[in-house]
């Protein structure tokens, strides 16, 4: 995840494809106040106390477009622009509430809501409130934007090594920043698993023979880092002493469930959660299988 | 090699173990419900020597319609009936003329936050700002803003927030509102452990006179940004003085909430910090249920607490 330099708005405004894409009316909804964009600059002017979440990805900058029509809910069309598919695909796992439906890479509907994500982009368009008309506007406008992207982009290679089979629907996260984590599960009120803008991290729920368990495989730059967080992870949250050469057995927790860690290379496989150990071994061995290919 | 666990560490195992946070912590985390009613002292300002607080939870089905529309008229007599029940007084002049006298330069502090939509609705503002007038503050001595409110004119302050809960902070209803009063309000959002400090700022401090939570539609989801699916009618209005007693009811209603929404345990994340320190190191309020009197008023269809 690196940081670009992203143009003035005036110029992104000028030059974005997917606004020349979107129509000036849909069904009697006319655009609004003046298109908007907005960058890693001042993306607070636009979202104070949540930019946050968009910053802890390689986000470029958003697209706001506003459509109104009287005695009806308008509605709002973000396009965020990412600098990768991957994390295109992340923000789209931030929240997965909703219905699936089949509209570009993965998207979801809720109450007057769309999110879904095509190459390096994720779209969502909100109405103030639900009605049939808007829910089919905001469909038209999302399928308008999928159309005018032209190729999909691939999602995380990290993802590709979590096993399909028991992963619970809409539970995977895709992230790299303790902020990330910190809104989706609160492991500690430390960073304990040094994450950073360069770690890439996939988290899912499991349900294999009846048990459940959490995963969090991380991939650090390095070995070095991999094996630093694998110590911290052992000694501040197993509370057991670490050897840079050694492997700790899984631990029962205080919810007599059970939690652990393993390392292949600059991967950490960790189960966390687990309510029977054979699901987390599972896991452990499943992944560290498909790591080393 | 050495151990790297520090002193000051919290992990989720302290809040498995009950150990992080006090009875908030086992709110989050599953640990039984509090049981509120512990203040027996009728609605005296919060002092650490006496640390006993009421709040006052109020609530009306008719205060929501069709289309989720905001009944105003219900909104002001749902607000009257609290602030009376708060003051002890019969009549709500009366009432209000224990928290704002005409002299006084009064900031109303609603939250406004146009991207996420929930904001303190209009006519919960209008209400308090009517009777606020009728105190006899005059209006241009009465500020009802969110950003740029003029805090150093004001002699006294109602703070009136919305409940959500914040992919930050964990919780945001009246200590997060003030938020804007720091200079640089990103230092407490993430960690946000010291929110609390905002309310001792020589500008800020002890101007508080009464906080009317605007509970009518809270938010319970992950945010940052709406999903329409996490906001649910409540139809309450919430009063009282402790801004701490606030957060920790309102963060026991919307836990409640998310457990019911995925029918398994949701918790709030990250644990919202700043509500043990604001109780145990800046001593703004208590966070501790035996110490809060919730008195609740009216329907209590899940009222969730």
């Amino acid at each position: 995840m690196g940081q670009t330099q992203v143009p003035d708005s005036g110029k992104i405004l000028a030059a974005f494809p997917l606004r020349q894409a979107l129509p000036s009316e849909a069904s009697g909804w006319k655009t609004g106040r003046e298109d908007q964009v907005f960058s890693r600059d001042n993306i607070f002017d636009y979202m104070d106390g949540g930019g946050e979440i968009y910053l802890a990805y390689d986000f470029q900058f958003v697209f706001v477009r506003e459509y109104v029509r009287d005695d009806a809910p308008s509605i709002v069309t973000e396009i965020y622009q990412m600098s990768s598919s991957q994390d295109a695909f992340g923000v789209f796992t931030h929240d997965t509430d909703g219905d699936e439906v089949d509209l570009g890479q993965g998207a979801i509907y809720a109450a007057g809501l769309l999110r879904f994500w095509k190459d390096k982009v994720f779209v969502r368009i909100l109405a103030d409130s639900e009605t049939p008309e808007a829910k089919a506007v905001i469909m038209e406008l999302g399928t308008t934007i999928v159309r005018a992207i032209s190729r999909d982009g691939d999602k995380p290679a990290l993802v590709k090594f979590l096993p399909i089979d028991g992963l619970k629907p809409k539970s995977l996260r895709y992230f790299h920043t303790l902020i990330s984590l910190n809104a989706h599960y609160y492991l500690a009120n430390v960073n304990i698993l040094s994450l950073s803008p360069e770690t890439r991290v996939a988290m899912a729920r499991y349900v294999k023979d009846g048990s459940e368990a959490r995963l969090l495989l991380v991939e650090y730059p390095t070995v070095e880092r991999a094996v630093d967080a694998n110590g911290r992870f052992v000694e501040m949250f197993l509370l057991e002493r670490f050897e840079a050469d050694g492997k700790v057995p899984p631990k029962k927790l205080e919810d007599g469930k059970f939690a652990g860690v393993a390392r292949s290379g600059k991967h950490l496989i960790i189960v966390i959660e687990a309510e029977k150990k054979s699901v987390l071994d599972w896991l452990t061995k499943t992944i560290s299988q498909n790591l080393e290919g | 090699m050495k151990k790297r666990r520090a002193g000051k560490t919290v992990t989720r195992r302290d809040f498995i173990k009950g150990a992080a946070m006090g009875t908030l912590g086992m709110a989050l985390y599953g640990k039984g419900r509090p049981v509120f009613a512990g203040a027996k002292a009728g609605a005296v300002p919060f002092a650490a020597e006496n640390p006993q607080s009421v709040v006052v939870l109020i609530r009306n089905v008719k205060a929501i319609g069709a289309g989720d529309k905001v009944d105003a008229a219900v909104v002001q007599d749902m607000i009257d009936t609290a602030v009376k029940q708060f003051s002890g007084e019969a009549d709500a002049a009366k009432a209000w003329a224990k928290y704002v006298r005409a002299d006084d330069t009064v900031g109303v502090k609603f939250t406004r936050c146009d991207w996420m939509r929930v904001h303190t609705d209009q006519a919960v503002i209008d209400a308090v700002v009517k009777r606020v007038g009728e105190a006899g503050v005059v209006p241009d001595k009465i500020y009802a803003q969110d950003g740029g409110l003029p805090i150093a004119k004001c002699t006294a302050l109602i703070n009136v927030p919305s409940v959500k809960v914040h992919t930050l902070t964990g919780i945001a209803v009246s200590m997060k509102n003030y938020i804007n009063f720091a200079p640089a309000p990103s230092k407490y959002h993430s960690p946000s452990t010291n929110l609390g400090e905002i309310f001792l700022m020589p500008d800020v401090k002890g101007k508080t006179r009464l906080i009317v939570v605007d509970i009518l539609r809270p938010y319970f989801g992950p945010g940052p940004q709406i999903n329409p699916l996490h906001r649910w009618n409540y139809y309450g209005i919430m009063v009282s003085n402790d801004p701490v007693a606030v957060e920790s009811v309102c963060l026991n209603i919307c836990q409640a909430k998310r457990n019911l929404f995925k029918g398994e345990a949701w918790p709030i994340t990250p644990p919202p910090e700043f509500i043990a320190a604001a109780d145990k190191t800046y001593k703004l309020g208590t966070s501790d249920p035996t110490k809060i009197r919730l008195i609740k008023l009216g329907w209590d269809k899940d009222i969730l607490i």
